[in-house]
C-alpha cells in the first residue's frame, strides 16, 4: 500500500483550476520528483501536500488516514523552501531548534538533537551565526537541517537548489540523496531541472498543464518518453510523424509515404505506442553522401543538406534540411561537414522511439 | 563603490541650507541657555526644575505623549496587519481611508473634536439624554481630549510605517514556522511580531516626537491645560522671555533624544538584526 496518495484532487487559484482530477501515489521510503516547466502545477501539488493550499475537491490520504483537512502544523512534514525561508532574527541553532521547542522537548534534548543534525549537514561551529552571515550553500543546509530535525513523516523540497551555483548544486543534490537514503525518509522533490530530478529520484513524474504526462523510473523516462511533451522536455529534438505502423515483425515497421523506417521494440514490449517518431540530436548519425552505410541500414535514412553548422565544444551541431523537414544532429568529428554539403541522416532503430 | 569626489558637491546646497538655518540657530540657542549676564551657569535649567508648575506641565506632556504612542501602537498594529494581508484593490482603498485624516488641517480636526467632546457635544448629549449619566463628563480641555486628538492625528503615521515593514515580511517564513509545528498564533508570536517590531518602534518614535512637539491640537483641545510646546510659545510670544523659551526648547530636544535612544535599545533587544 502506498504511504501517500492524492485522489481526484482539484486545486484552483484565483478562480483558475491548476490541478483537476489529479492523482498521485508514493511508496514509503521513496524519493519522487515532480518535474515540469513553470506553471505545470508541480509546486501547487507540493504545497497541497504540505497543507499550504486547500483542495476544492478530492482527498489527500497519508499513512491510511485522511489528511485533507489536517492543518499544516499537525502534519509533521518537513518543507525545504526555494528561498530557504530561514528566520532572519534567529541564530542557526535557534532556527534548527524551532520545531523541537514547539514540541516542548527538554532544552538538553533540543541541544543534543540540533548539534547532531548540524554535524550531519557539516555545519558544526556555525550555531551562533545569523542566517544573514551564511553563504547560499550553508543556508541551504540549515534549511534542510531544520526540516529534518523534527523527524518528519514526509520531506518536501521546493526547487531547493535553484539559487545555488552549478558546482554547489551537484554537491548538494548528492548530499540530499545521501541523507534521504540514510534516514529512509519518504520525499517529494520539485524541480524544473531534469538532470537534477533524474539523478536523485526513484520515481519521476513529468507534469504538464496540471496533469502527469508520465510517471516512471528516471532511466525509463529518459529512454522511452511516453508523449511528445515528455520527449521534447527531456531533449528529444527531432520528430517524424508517420502515417502507418506494423508491429508484427521483430521490429516495428513504419512508413511515411514511400519512406520506410524501423524502430526496435522496447524490451518487455510495453510503451512505444503512437505514430510520432522521436530521436535525440546525439543519437542521429550523419554520413557523407555516397558513404558505405553497411548492412541493416536500408531505410532509416534520409538524404539532406547541411544548413547550419555550430561548434558545441565536444561535438558539432548541424541543422540538416531533408524532405521531412529540418533535423538537428550532434556529432563528434575531426573534419566537420560544411554548410551546403550533401549528407545522409541515419536513424539507428534502437534509438528511434514512438510517442503519443 | 568608488565615487567621483566632485559628485560630493551635489550635497553642498542642502548641507549649506541646513547649516545656515538649522545647525547654527540650534547651536546658538543651546549655547545661550548656559549663559546669563555674561557668565556660564546652569541657573536657567535649575529654575525650571525647581518650579512645581513647570514640572506639572512636563509630566502632563510626557504622560500625554506616552499614552498617545501606546494607544497608536495598539490600534495601529492590527489595522496595518489587516491591510497588509488584504487583496491589492482592498489594500489601496483601506490605505487611502487611513491616510485621509492627514489631508485635513489639525485646526479643522480639533474643532470637530470640540463639537464631539464638549459639555453639550455629541457624546455628552447622548449619554445624558439616554440617562446613562446625570451630569456631562469633563472631556474637552483635559489631557484626555489632547490624547484623543493626537491619536487621531498620528494613527495614520504609524499605520503607514508598519505597513511598509509588514509588506516586506516574507510570508514563506510564516509558512516555514507552520510546517515546523507552529499554530497560527505561535507563528505570529515567534516570527511575524519580532520581525515587525522595527516598524512598531519607528512608528512609535514618530508618534512620540510628534505628540511631544504638537502645538495646535493641545492648544485647542487642552484649554487651560498646558503642555511643554504651548508653554514654550507662551514664554516666547506672550511673555517675550526668549531665554526661558530657549531652555524649554533644549529640554524638549534632550527628552526626544533620550526617548529615541531608549526605544532603539528596546528594538535591538527584541530583534538583534535590527
Amino acid at each position: 500500500m502506498s504511504l501517500l496518495s492524492l485522489e481526484h484532487v482539484s486545486v484552483a487559484y484565483d478562480n483558475r483550476l491548476i490541478l483537476e482530477d489529479f492523482n498521485l501515489s508514493l511508496q514509503k521510503g521513496q524519493l519522487l520528483s515532480l518535474l515540469g516547466p513553470s506553471g505545470c502545477g508541480k509546486t501547487t501539488t507540493l504545497r497541497l501536500i504540505a497543507g499550504f493550499l486547500n483542495a476544492e475537491a478530492g482527498n489527500f490520504m497519508f499513512s491510511g488516514k485522511d489528511y485533507t483537512k489536517v492543518p499544516v502544523e499537525k502534519r509533521n512534514f518537513g518543507f525545504v523552501f526555494q528561498s530557504y525561508a530561514l528566520f532572519p532574527h534567529l541564530s542557526v541553532f535557534d532556527n534548527v531548534a524551532f520545531g523541537l521547542r514547539l514540541r516542548k522537548l527538554k532544552e538538553a534534548e533540543v541541544k543534543k538533537r540540533v548539534n547532531r543534525m548540524l554535524e550531519t549537514v557539516s555545519l558544526g561551529g556555525f550555531e551562533k551565526r545569523l542566517p544573514g552571515a551564511l553563504s547560499g550553500g550553508q543556508r541551504q543546509r540549515v534549511a534542510i537541517a531544520r526540516a529534518l530535525v523534527i523527524e518528519p513523516d514526509l520531506l518536501l523540497f521546493d526547487e531547493p537548489l535553484s539559487n545555488l551555483d552549478a558546482n554547489l548544486r551537484v554537491n548538494m543534490r548528492v548530499e540530499i540523496r545521501r541523507i534521504q537514503q540514510e534516514l529512509g525518509i519518504t520525499t517529494v522533490y520539485v524541480s524544473h531541472d531534469q538532470e537534477e530530478c533524474f539523478s536523485i529520484s526513484d520515481q519521476v513524474a513529468v507534469m504538464n498543464n496540471g496533469k502527469i504526462e508520465q510517471l516512471d523510473h528516471p532511466a525509463n523516462i529518459f529512454k522511452y518518453p511516453a508523449s511528445e511533451f515528455v520527449a521534447r522536455f527531456i531533449g528529444f529534438g527531432n520528430f517524424i510523424a508517420f502515417d502507418g505502423r506494423n508491429d508484427e515483425g521483430a521490429d516495428i515497421e513504419l512508413s511515411r509515404g514511400e519512406l520506410k523506417f524501423q524502430a526496435a521494440k522496447r524490451p518487455g514490449g510495453e510503451g512505444n505506442t503512437g505514430l510520432l517518431g522521436a530521436i535525440r540530436p546525439d543519437d542521429l548519425q550523419l554520413l557523407g553522401a555516397g558513404a558505405d552505410m553497411g548492412t541493416g541500414t536500408e531505410g532509416n535514412a534520409l538524404t539532406g543538406k547541411v544548413q547550419v553548422s555550430t561548434y558545441l565544444g565536444r561535438s558539432y551541431q548541424y541543422q540538416v534540411e531533408t524532405e521531412l523537414g529540418v533535423f538537428t544532429v550532434n556529432q563528434e568529428m575531426e573534419q566537420p561537414f560544411i554548410q551546403g554539403q550533401q549528407v545522409t541522416v541515419y536513424f539507428p532503430k534502437e534509438k528511434l522511439v514512438l510517442v503519443q | 563603490m568608488r565615487m567621483n569626489k566632485r559628485v560630493l558637491l551635489l550635497l553642498l546646497p542642502g548641507l549649506l541650507f541646513l547649516a545656515a538655518f538649522m545647525l547654527v540657530p540650534i547651536t546658538l540657542t543651546i549655547a545661550s541657555t548656559f549663559v546669563q549676564d555674561g557668565k556660564l551657569t546652569l541657573e536657567g535649567y535649575l529654575y525650571f526644575f525647581r518650579d512645581g508648575y513647570f514640572n506639572r506641565i512636563l509630566l502632563t506632556t510626557l504622560r500625554v505623549s506616552v499614552v498617545t504612542t501606546l494607544v497608536c501602537m495598539v490600534l495601529g498594529y492590527p489595522a496595518a496587519y489587516y491591510i497588509s494581508r488584504a487583496s491589492a484593490r482592498k489594500k489601496s482603498l483601506l490605505l487611502a481611508l487611513s491616510i485621509f485624516p492627514l489631508l485635513t488641517s489639525p485646526v479643522v480636526r480639533s474643532f470637530s473634536w470640540m463639537i464631539i467632546l464638549g459639555k453639550k457635544g455629541l457624546i455628552n448629549s447622548f449619554l445624558v439624554n439616554t440617562g446613562l449619566i446625570a451630569k456631562p463628563l469633563d472631556i474637552l480641555y483635559t489631557p484626555t481630549a489632547m490624547m484623543i486628538g493626537l491619536v487621531h492625528l498620528f494613527l495614520p503615521l504609524i499605520i503607514i510605517t508598519l505597513l511598509g515593514v509588514m509588506e516586506n515580511l516574507d510570508h514563506e517564513l510564516v509558512r516555514a514556522a507552520r510546517s515546523l509545528g507552529a499554530s497560527p498564533f505561535a507563528a505570529f508570536r515567534k516570527i511575524t511580531f519580532p520581525l515587525t517590531v522595527p516598524g512598531l518602534i519607528i512608528g512609535g518614535i514618530l508618534v512620540f516626537v510628534g505628540s511631544l512637539t504638537a502645538y495646535t491640537t493641545p492648544a485647542l483641545l487642552g484649554g487651560k491645560e498646558r503642555v511643554v510646546s504651548t508653554f514654550l510659545y507662551q514664554n516666547a510670544m506672550t511673555l517675550n522671555d526668549w531665554q526661558a523659551a530657549s531652555v524649554i526648547a533644549v529640554i524638549m530636544i534632550v527628552i526626544t533624544f533620550v526617548v529615541v535612544g531608549l526605544m532603539n535599545a528596546w528594538a535591538n533587544r527584541l530583534n538583534p538584526k535590527g
